[in-house]
Order: structure tokens, then sequence, then C-alpha cells
């Protein structure tokens, strides 16, 4: 069941998507989207009931994450509906639960008095039924934990970083009220310097004296930075901003590390013994790691069928004594199938071996 | 004095949020009690209530609440109804052709690779899962003094069996268990089913006939849990030794901190300070380990199972393959007998049948050379 995790991720993620471009937070306009991509039909399919639980549980804890932050407000209310749509479309009976921890709770709230606020009716309303209908489920942690260390890649929370504002960290630190403190603190230090002192002496200009306005239009130029870079990839025609920025990105990253790593530190002459050489890998290291199939030794049967078949006898496919068609007539016989492992993944390519 | 205990209570707030240790892996230790009364605290008692509020109560505390006409709500419920949300294809068994979706895509390919499979019958390990879920879901007690109150906790515990074959050691067998916050820890150890309690000891083959009077269940009554530090020891009987004791004399020579200990049948879940996704341990049978991982706690909801006789309650059993006598493949076996001449392989079991046929002649004397115990297959919880 786990192996359906990415591509529902990747459904959430296109639904999410075209709802962000239509940059509005209506229902209306969600429920077209939903009904033109016939989300719904997420849950058809030949299914036992359990199974049919299972599935609704993991599409709810895939989607669970857009309702809460770090996502901007418009992919929180698409996580919303999302979660609405879900919740009522699924097939499990009982319904399936969204499950609600107590450290997300309160980011709940505060979403909700934003949406009262912003008079966002259909928000709301969404989220009052689905507090009526019993959907949400109150829990200590947002999914059951089982120790579980070894995971495979798909399971790592990769945050979609389209759906999240960009990092505003240098305007959160420098505000107003700061940069007005600041030219407090330096006038009272100014005025306190020339009081000891009466000559300036050149070697106490520690600070820079025009700190404030350095500070202020250093901010000024990292926000319009931001933002015309924001409005550049906009415009951008083509595969998509993110893709380039994102290949440029790990090409970046790519040429950093091969440059640190493709310098070898020379040990110092006491260490002359243990120089350090540079061994190559052979796979590109800008793709993330496929992780190795535990190679597992052959079992006795494979072993023994493989030492069978190349001593000879390779004319009819396998000779062994089938107990339950003994008395089948031997013409009758049907050749037999062979069986192939399902691949859940067809498009991840093997080891770079 | 006022400002500092307010401060404590923040601090003592926050310090039971529970938050992740190391993400998706475990949680950091909160104190279940504190957790339970911090959700209480948030939630107004409707909305973890098992009767639904009248619709016409809602619609009116929603139109006071935004302060807009009955007319608005009226176009929002058109709007915002499931219908919107409804597919044009009405069969929900079969995935629609035009596949869009690329989860619909995966399932088809599986779908059509599980018909290629010449297997068609059942499963029969999703029908006795089915038939556990049947007896608990959604059931509502008959005595209404048995109705779990509004507002309790359930927590999940996962039972991993003990690991006796080191072949078998990949594989995560367990069992699932809810239990009821305000139960004692004594109801959760006597919910727990291993083999290894029923278990008789004694060699039996000059006295095939003798019924032993005794399982081992009834003869060593101690066990323990170990959780966060401190261990929890049954004391209910007279029988029951502080097994933990030689544990805790062990690390005291050693560099751990010191450990406590508490009576398993004062103790309730709602006491336990304790992490979630978190393995910790419960021996009984002086040497029988199982690893146990509290992997849910939750309130109570409308849906669940709210008999309280019922809990505590499996809803996950891993079912183990039962063992047949090596004669004859029909029957369970139950004995076993070892340094056997007439067996073929050693040890080796055999039903009640087939055992007496072939070690003891017509007047019941023994033939032969070998010891026999009793066996009591695995798969006897199946």
């Amino acid at each position: 069941m786990d192996h359906f995790r990415g591509p529902v991720k990747t459904d959430c993620e296109e639904l999410l998507g075209r709802f962000q471009m239509t940059e509005s937070v209506r229902y209306e306009q969600f429920a077209e989207i939903w009904r033109d991509m016939d989300f719904s039909s997420i849950f058809y399919g030949k299914l036992e009931p359990n199974d049919r639980r299972r599935f609704a549980r993991l599409v709810l804890s895939v989607a669970s994450p857009y309702f809460f932050p770090p996502y901007t407000f418009q992919i929180r209310v698409g996580g919303l509906y999302l979660l609405y749509g879900l919740f009522n479309t699924q097939l499990a009976i009982p319904k399936e639960k969204i499950r609600v921890a107590l450290k997300d709770w309160k980011d709940v709230m505060q979403f909700q008095k934003d949406a009262v606020n912003a008079k966002h009716y259909d928000v709301v309303y969404v989220f009052r039924k689905l507090l009526s209908d019993k959907a949400f489920c109150f829990t200590a942690m947002p999914t059951p934990l089982n120790f579980r260390i070894k995971r495979e890649d798909g399971m790592k929370r990769k945050i979609c970083e389209e759906f999240v504002d960009p990092p505003s960290r240098p305007q959160e630190l420098v505000t107003t009220d700061v940069l007005e403190e600041i030219a407090n603190i330096h006038e009272h230090y100014e005025g306190v310097k020339k009081a000891i002192f009466t000559e300036p002496d050149p070697n106490l200009n520690i600070v820079q004296q025009n700190l404030v306005s350095k500070l202020n239009s250093t901010i000024l130029t990292y926000s319009s930075w931001q933002m015309n870079r924001a409005t550049s990839e906009q415009q951008d025609a083509g595969e998509g901003p993110s893709n380039q920025e994102c290949s440029s990105r790990a090409q970046l990253l790519a040429s950093i590390k091969s440059k640190s790593y493709g310098q070898v530190i020379e040990a110092s002459k006491s260490r002359r013994h243990r120089q350090a050489e540079l061994v190559t890998t052979a796979g590109p290291d800008i793709s993330p790691d496929v992780p190795k199939k535990k190679k597992r030794f052959p079992s006795l049967k494979t072993r023994t069928q493989l030492r069978f078949r190349t001593q000879g006898n390779t004319s009819e496919g396998s000779s062994l004594t089938r107990l339950w068609c003994l008395s089948a007539v031997k013409e009758e016989m049907e050749t037999e199938k062979k069986k192939k492992k399902f691949n859940w993944n067809p498009n991840k390519s093997s080891d770079p071996t | 004095m006022a400002e500092s205990s307010a401060l404590t209570c923040e601090e003592k707030q926050d310090e039971n949020v529970p938050v992740y240790e190391f993400v998706d892996v475990n949680s950091k230790e909160f104190h279940i009690g504190a957790f339970r009364d911090l959700w209480l605290d948030v939630l107004s008692p409707e909305v973890y209530s098992y009767a639904d509020t009248a619709p016409e109560i809602e619609d009116v505390e929603f139109i006071e609440e935004m302060g807009i006409e009955p007319k608005t709500l009226e176009e929002l419920k058109t709007i915002c109804s499931v219908d919107s949300l409804r597919s044009p294809h009405e069969d929900t068994d079969n995935v629609p052709s035009d596949l869009h979706l690329s989860t619909l895509k995966l399932r088809k390919r599986r779908q059509d690779y599980k018909e290629t499979l010449t297997r068609d019958t059942a499963d029969r390990h999703e029908v006795y899962a089915n038939e556990m879920e049947m007896m608990s879901v959604g059931k509502k007690p008959d005595n209404h003094s048995d109705l779990i109150p509004e507002g309790e906790i359930i927590l999940t515990f996962n039972i991993m069996y003990p690991v006796l074959f080191q072949r078998f050691k990949f594989v995560r067998a367990y069992q699932t268990l809810h239990v009821l916050g305000s139960q004692k820890l004594s109801d959760l150890r006597d919910a727990i089913c291993c083999v290894s309690d029923l278990q008789v000891f004694g060699e039996f083959s000059n006295t095939p006939d003798m019924v032993p009077q005794f399982i081992s269940k009834d003869h060593y009554k101690s066990a323990f849990f170990f959780f966060n530090g401190t261990f929890f020891n049954d004391t209910r009987f007279p029988e029951c030794q502080d097994i933990s004791k030689t544990t805790r004399e062990w690390t005291r020579t050693r560099d751990f901190p010191e450990f406590k200990t508490a009576k398993m049948e004062d103790t309730s879940f709602y006491d336990l300070k304790i992490k979630v996704g978190f393995p910790y341990l419960y021996t009984h049978q002086g040497d029988c380990e199982h690893v146990i991982i509290l992997t849910d706690v939750r309130l109570v909801h409308q849906d669940d199972c709210l008999d309280m006789k019922l809990y505590p309650l499996i809803t996950h059993k891993h079912r183990v393959v039962t063992r047949k006598c090596s004669v004859c493949h029909l029957y369970i076996s139950r004995w076993i007998t070892t340094s056997d001449a007439f067996a073929p392989t050693d040890p080796c079991l055999f039903c009640d049948q087939c055992f007496r046929m072939f070690h003891y002649d017509d007047k019941g004397r023994k033939l032969g050379d070998f010891l026999a115990y009793a066996y009591v297959d695995p798969g006897t919880f199946n």
C-alpha cells in the first residue's frame, strides 16, 4: 500500500498546483478542478474492504500536511477543500477520519480565525461542516509511529517549494521597531562617548556611523531582488521555472562538491605514509542514491534447480512432479505460465553498475 | 508568585504536547493524563461528543457568528455540498477508462497483474481479519454503564512476537491491542496472547496418559513492563516474584541510571509518561521477552467500539502456520519427541493418535527409547 504514496502525492500536488494558479480561495473553483480531474475516482477499483480502508487512510495522511504551515494561506485553503473532498468521497465504511495532532491544533484555530476575519464564508462553512460531521480524530502525533528507522526515499517528507512563501527571514529580523531601537542605542552610545572623551579618538570608531540607514537599504534591496526574481520566473516560458531552477541549483551544488572532493589535501610530512587518494565514483552524483537491492544468497531450491538445469534435461521446462495433477492426461498439461514479479517502479532505473 | 506558577503551568503544557524526537520515527515522552487534559481544554464538548447537534441549531450558530443572511447560508450549502464532488462514473468497482491520475495508472497495472495470477480464492488471512473486525467495529454496549465516557483516551499498542529462530527475525510479527486510558497495566498484560503461556513442562514418554494439570500461565505468574526507566511488576498473586530485581542489581554495578519499580495493577495508563513509537519491553515466564511499541494515542470517537467490556481489544493478529503431524499431515501436532530412533528427524512432531500407534504397542508398553514432551502449537491463537 505504501507504493501508492508517490502517485497520490503527485496527484494531490497537481490538483493544488492548478488551484494555486486560479489565485482564488473560492470553493467553486476548487470543485471545478476536482470535477475536471475526476478526483473521486482515486478510490475506484477492485479492492477488498480492508484495502479500501487502508488506502483511504493513506490518502488522508498524504493530503493532511497541506493544511498546516509552512504552506501559504491559499494552499492551506486548498488543502482543507482537498480533505473535505477526500473525506466525503471515500468508499470505506465507517469513514476514515482526518488525524489532527495536538501540536497542530493551534495552527488550525489560527487559520480559522484568519478565514473568519477575511470573511471567506465558504472556507469557514467547509471547516465547520467537517467538525460537525466528526471528521477529525484528535491524536498525539499526525501518523501512527512504529519506530521504522529504515525507510525508502519516497517516505521522506519533501515540502513542495512552490506552495510555500519565499523565505523572508531577513525582513522578519530587521523590522522598523528593531531599526528604531538600534538608532536609539546608537545615539545613546555616541552621546556617552562624547561625554567621556572631549577629543574624538579615531581608534574608538568601531561602529559604522550610518549603520541604521545601511541596514534599511540592504533589506529593501534584498526584498526587491526577491520580487524581481519571482516575477522573472513567472515570465519564463517553457517547461517550468522551478525545474530549471532546480537543475541549475543541482548543477551548482554538483560543481561545488566535485571541486571540494576533487582536491585531495596532502597529508603532512609526519603522516606521509597515509596519503589520501582520490577515488572516483562510477555514476553521477547529482541524482540521489538509488538504494542498492540487497543481494540475497539464492535459496537451496534455486541453487538445486540451477544445478539440475545446467547439467542437462533442458527439453522440458521443469521436470517437477506435481502431486495435484498426477492423474491428468499428459497431452492436456498446460504450459507453465512464467510468473513475473510485479514491478512497482518501472520508471526508476536500476543501479548504475 | 502567581507569575512563576503561571510560567510553570505553561512550561508543563508545552512539555506535554507531543513532538517528534526523530521525525516519523518516534516522539518525545509526555504524560498521557496531561495530554488528555490539554486536548479537552482546547476543544468544545460538542466536537468530541457522540451525539450530533441538530442541523438547525448549527445553522443558527453559523448565521450568528458570521453575521450573514440565511439566504447566503442556503447558497453556501448548495455550492459546497457533496454533490459538487461527484464523479460522472458511477461504477466504483472498476477503474475508469480515461486514466488521468497516476494513482489510477498504478492501480490498473496492479489489477491487470493480479488477474494473471492463477489464485482466485479469497485470501484466508483477509477473511480472518474481517471476522475480527466485525466483532468489534461500531459496537454499542447493551448496558449503558458500559459505555466509554466521552473524552476518553484510546492507546494502541503493537506487541511483537518473540524472535525464537534467527531465520525469521526479519518478519516483524505483531498483534495490535487497543486499551482505554483508564484501564490498568495488568489489564493489558492479561490480554496479551503468547504461546509460551500455554507450555507444559515435563517428560511424558513413560506416562503418556497422564493429563497435565498445569500450564505455565498458572505456574509462573510473574511479569513486568518496562517503560521509560521504570519496571512495572505484577504483584497480584503471592507466587509473583520481582523478576526485574536481577536486572536492576546488574545495572547498579554498571554505568546506568537508577531504575525505579512500581506496581502494574495500581498504575493506569493515564499515570504513564511514555514516548509514542518507541520500543519498550514486556517480559513474562522469566525470559519470554516481547518488544512493545505504543503506536497511537487519541481521543475516542463515536465510530469506535464503545463497549468498555470489550477492551483491551485485539484488532490485528499475525497468524502463524500450524504445524501438522509428520506422519499423517492432517492433525495438529501435540507431541514432540527427541532422540527417537523411529522418527525421521530430531525433533519430530506427532499428533496424538500417530504418537500412540508409533511408540506404544497394544498393551500400552513403551517401544524403543525416546523422550516425549507435550507440544503446544504456536498457531493456537489463529
